[in-house]
C-alpha cells in the first residue's frame, strides 16, 4: 500500500507547534514510517507539489499570498488540518483587530511602509478545515492520538470535555474560588467552557486558562460571564475572552 | 531564487541575487504580527504571557526579557532563588534552540542529508546524542518554566511554581548522564570544514547592563553602551522589501548570537580555532555554548541544591518608574523588551528589538562577501553557499517580524 502523502505548511505565527512535532523525536520516526512527508520547508529542502492526502497547516493566512496558498492547498488536498491556535482561532496575532492594523502600521513602520498582513483569521475563514489540533502550543499526546486516528482512516475526535475536568483530574484547587489556604480569591477562568485536551497545563503551572483550546461543544458561556462578572470587571473579561477567542464566534 | 522561500530557517524569506553587481537582497515575507500594538491596553501580568508567543523556537527569551522590563518598570527586585532558575531556564533554551537548528536545520547541509531524521541512518550515534539534547533541554523548560514551550510557571517577581530539591536532584542526574551527547555534538561539529568566507562586522553582545562590541578583525577593542542607550545603539531601518526592519551597530553591520558572545565572553576552550571574521562559524560557535550551557545547567541545580529554596514572589515597590528595558541573550543573541505602564499597570508602550533584526543587515552584506570571494563556482553552486550562509546565521524570521 502506498504511504500517505502528507504535506506541512506554515503560515504567519511562532511556529512552535512545529517544535512540538519535532519535540516527538523517536515517534517523529515511527510516524515517518508510516506516512511520506513529501512538503515539509521548516523541515527539509527537497519538496514537492500537490495534490496531498493530508495537508496540515500552522498559523494564520494573514497574507494576500497565504491566502491564496491556503486556497491552492485545500482544492489539493483531501484532509486538511489545523494546527495549533493560530491556524484554528486566529491565535495571539487575532488580538488585533483589523480596523486598528493601520494605525500600528504607521506607529511601527512609519508613514511609507506598504503592509503586507491584512488580518489575522483562523484558517475557517477562508476554507472548509477537516479537523483543528488546537492548543498554544499543541499537546504531544494530542498530537499523536490524532495523526493515528488519521492514519487509521478514523475521524478524529475532539474531547467531549472542558478544561475543567482535566483540570480537577490535575488536582488543582479551583481558580474562580476563593482559596481558604493561601487566602487568594477567585481569579478569571476559562476552563469551564473550554475543550480539554491540554491537561489543564496552564492553571497547574500557576497561570490563567485563556482558552487556546477553542470554545467545547454547548459551551456555556453565558453562565460563566454570571460567575465572571461576580469576580471581576467587564474590561478583564473582556481582555480574557479577546486573547485567544477574539476571532471566532462566541 | 525568487519565489520559494528558503528552507530549513524559521520563518519566511528568500533571496533576490543581483549577480552583476554580488548584491544580495533578503526579502522577509512573513506576516506582521503588530505585537508592540497588540500588547498595549493589555495589562503587565499578560505581557510575558503573550510575548513568548513572537516565537516558538524561544519563547522562554521573551518571556525572560518581558520579565525583566515590568519588574524594572516595577521596582521588583527579585531573590537569589528566582535569578537561579531564570538563569537555568536560560541555559535549557539555548540547549533547545542550538541543538533544533543545528541537527534538524543546519548540519544536513554538511551532512549530505536533507531531513534531519536521516541522520538516524546515517549517523546513529550522533542522532541519539541529538534527540539526548533536545530530550534534556525541553525537560529543563518543562521542570523550571511549566512547558517546553511557552512558560507556565513564570510570574512578575518570581515563580508561581517551584520545583522540589528532589526533582532538581533527578534532573542534575540526568544532565550529568547527557553530557557525554553534549560533548559528542561538539566534536561532531568541530570537525566540519566550513566555506571560507571574510567579512568586517561588529559582534556585539550583552553584558550585565552594558552592550559590548568588538570588530570581528579585532576582538580585543571593546565598545561599551548601556542598556538605556539601546535604541541609539541599535538603528532600525525600514526597507521596502521587508516585514522586518534591518539594524546596525551605531551605522555599521552586526552579527549578534553564539558567534558573537564567544568573540565578547572569550569563554571558550581556545583549542577549538574560531575564526570570528567567518560567520558560518557561528555553527561551531552553537555546538560550544550548547556544552556551555549544559555544563552551566549542572552548576546552577548544585547552587541551588545547597542553598535555602526562597519561594517568595517579590513585590513592587512604593514608587515604581513604572518604565522598564529588559534584555537577555536569546539563543541568537542580544534581545530587548522596552515597556511602560500607567499606574493601573496597563501597558502604554512596548519596543521590542530581537537578535534577527540586528543580523539581517550582515547577512546581505556576508552574501556579498561571499559571492565577491567565492571564484570558479557555478551559479548553482553559489545559491546553495549563500542559503548555507544564510542558515549559518541561524535566523528567526518569526521572531524579526513580531
Amino acid at each position: 500500500m502506498q504511504k500517505p502523502k502528507i504535506a506541512i505548511y506554515d503560515f504567519t505565527d511562532c511556529e512552535g507547534c512545529q517544535v512540538k512535532l519535532i519535540e516527538l523525536k523517536e515517534k517523529l520516526l515511527v510516524l515517518e514510517k508510516r506516512v511520506d512527508i513529501v512538503n515539509w520547508r521548516l523541515g527539509q529542502e527537497n519538496n514537492k507539489p500537490g495534490p496531498f492526502d493530508i495537508s496540515i497547516i500552522e498559523g494564520t493566512p494573514i497574507t494576500q499570498h497565504e491566502i491564496d496558498l491556503l486556497k491552492k492547498l485545500r482544492k489539493e488536498s483531501k484532509i486538511l488540518i489545523g494546527l495549533g491556535s493560530c491556524a484554528t482561532l486566529g491565535g495571539i496575532p487575532g488580538i488585533i483587530n483589523k480596523s486598528q492594523r493601520k494605525k500600528w502600521y504607521k506607529k511601527i513602520y512609519g508613514d511609507n511602509y506598504k503592509p503586507r498582513g491584512i488580518d489575522a483569521l483562523p484558517l475557517s475563514a477562508y476554507v472548509k478545515v477537516d479537523f483543528l489540533i488546537h492548543g498554544c502550543p499543541v499537546d504531544k499526546n494530542e498530537l499523536i492520538r490524532i495523526m493515528e486516528d488519521l492514519l487509521a482512516g478514523k475521524e478524529p475526535k475532539y474531547r467531549g470535555y472542558s478544561v475543567c475536568f482535566e483540570c480537577k483530574q490535575a488536582n488543582n484547587p479551583c481558580r474562580l474560588l476563593d482559596n481558604p489556604l493561601t487566602g487568594e480569591t477567585g481569579k478569571p477562568c476559562l476552563g469551564p467552557i473550554i475543550q480539554g485536551g491540554c491537561g489543564a497545563i496552564c492553571i497547574s503551572g500557576g497561570s490563567p486558562c485563556y482558552g487556546c483550546f477553542g470554545l467545547r461543544e454547548g459551551a456555556e458561556v453565558k453562565n460563566l460571564l454570571k460567575v465572571l462578572n461576580k469576580i471581576t470587571d467587564k474590561k478583564t473579561i473582556d481582555r480574557y475572552f479577546s486573547m485567544f477567542l477574539n476571532k471566532v464566534e462566541k | 531564487m525568487n519565489n520559494e522561500f528558503i528552507a530549513k530557517i524559521e520563518g519566511h524569506g528568500n533571496l533576490t541575487i543581483d549577480w552583476k553587481k554580488n548584491q544580495v537582497k533578503l526579502n522577509i515575507h512573513e506576516g506582521e504580527r503588530l505585537f508592540e500594538g497588540l500588547l498595549v491596553n493589555r495589562t503587565a501580568e499578560e505581557m510575558h504571557w503573550i510575548t513568548p508567543r513572537i516565537c516558538g523556537i524561544c519563547p522562554i527569551a521573551h518571556n525572560l526579557a518581558s520579565l525583566t522590563a515590568l519588574e524594572s518598570a516595577l521596582g521588583i527586585e527579585v531573590n537569589s532563588t528566582t535569578v537561579l532558575l531564570r538563569d537555568l531556564m536560560q541555559c535549557g533554551q539555548m540547549i533547545q534552540s542550538h541543538s533544533l537548528h543545528l541537527f534538524f536545520l543546519s548540519l544536513p547541509d554538511y551532512l549530505g542529508i536533507d531531513r534531519g531524521t536521516e541522520l538516524a541512518q546515517k549517523n546513529p550515534e550522533a542522532f541519539k546524542s541529538a534527540l539526548a539534547l533536545k530530550g534534556i533541554s525541553d525537560e529543563i523548560a518543562k521542570i523550571i518554566a511549566g512547558r517546553s514551550v511557552h512558560p507556565t510557571r513564570t510570574t512578575i517577581g518570581g515563580f508561581h511554581k517551584i520545583p522540589t530539591k528532589s526533582v532538581l536532584e533527578k534532573l542534575l542526574k540526568k544532565l550529568k548522564k547527557t553530557e557525554q551527547d553534549a560533548k559528542n555534538a561538539l566534536i561532531l561539529v568541530s570537525k566540519i570544514d566550513f566555506p571560507e568566507l571574510k567579512v568586517e562586522l561588529q559582534l556585539a553582545a550583552l553584558d550585565g547592563s552594558k552592550i559590548i562590541a568588538v570588530s570581528s578583525n579585532n576582538i580585543k577593542g571593546r565598545k561599551e553602551s548601556p542598556i538605556g542607550d539601546y535604541k541609539e545603539v541599535i538603528e532600525e531601518e525600514v526597507r521596502d522589501y521587508s516585514t522586518a526592519k534591518f539594524g546596525k551597530y551605531r551605522g555599521e553591520e552586526m552579527l549578534v548570537g553564539s558567534l558573537a558572545r564567544l568573540a565578547v565572553y572569550g569563554d571558550y576552550d581556545k583549542k577549538y580555532k574560531i575564526d570570528f571574521e567567518n560567520p558560518f562559524y557561528n555553527n561551531l560557535a552553537q555546538a560550544i555554548e550548547i556544552l556551555t550551557y549544559h555544563q552551566k545547567a549542572q552548576k546552577i541545580i548544585e547552587k541551588l541544591l545547597n542553598n535555602e529554596i526562597d519561594k517568595k514572589i517579590a513585590k513592587p515597590s512604593k514608587n515604581p518608574s513604572l518604565r522598564g528595558i529588559g534584555t537577555t541573550e536569546a539563543p541568537r543573541g542580544g534581545l530587548y523588551h522596552e515597556i511602560h505602564l500607567n499606574k493601573d499597570n496597563i501597558i502604554t508602550y512596548a519596543n521590542i528589538i530581537t537578535p534577527t533584526v540586528q543580523n539581517l543587515t550582515s547577512i546581505e552584506k556576508s552574501a556579498k562577501s561571499l559571492l565577491e570571494q567565492t571564484k570558479n563556482r557555478s551559479k548553482k553552486e553559489l545559491e546553495r553557499l549563500l542559503v548555507m550562509l544564510v542558515r549559518a546565521y541561524d535566523p528567526c524570521i518569526t521572531c524579526s517580524v513580531h
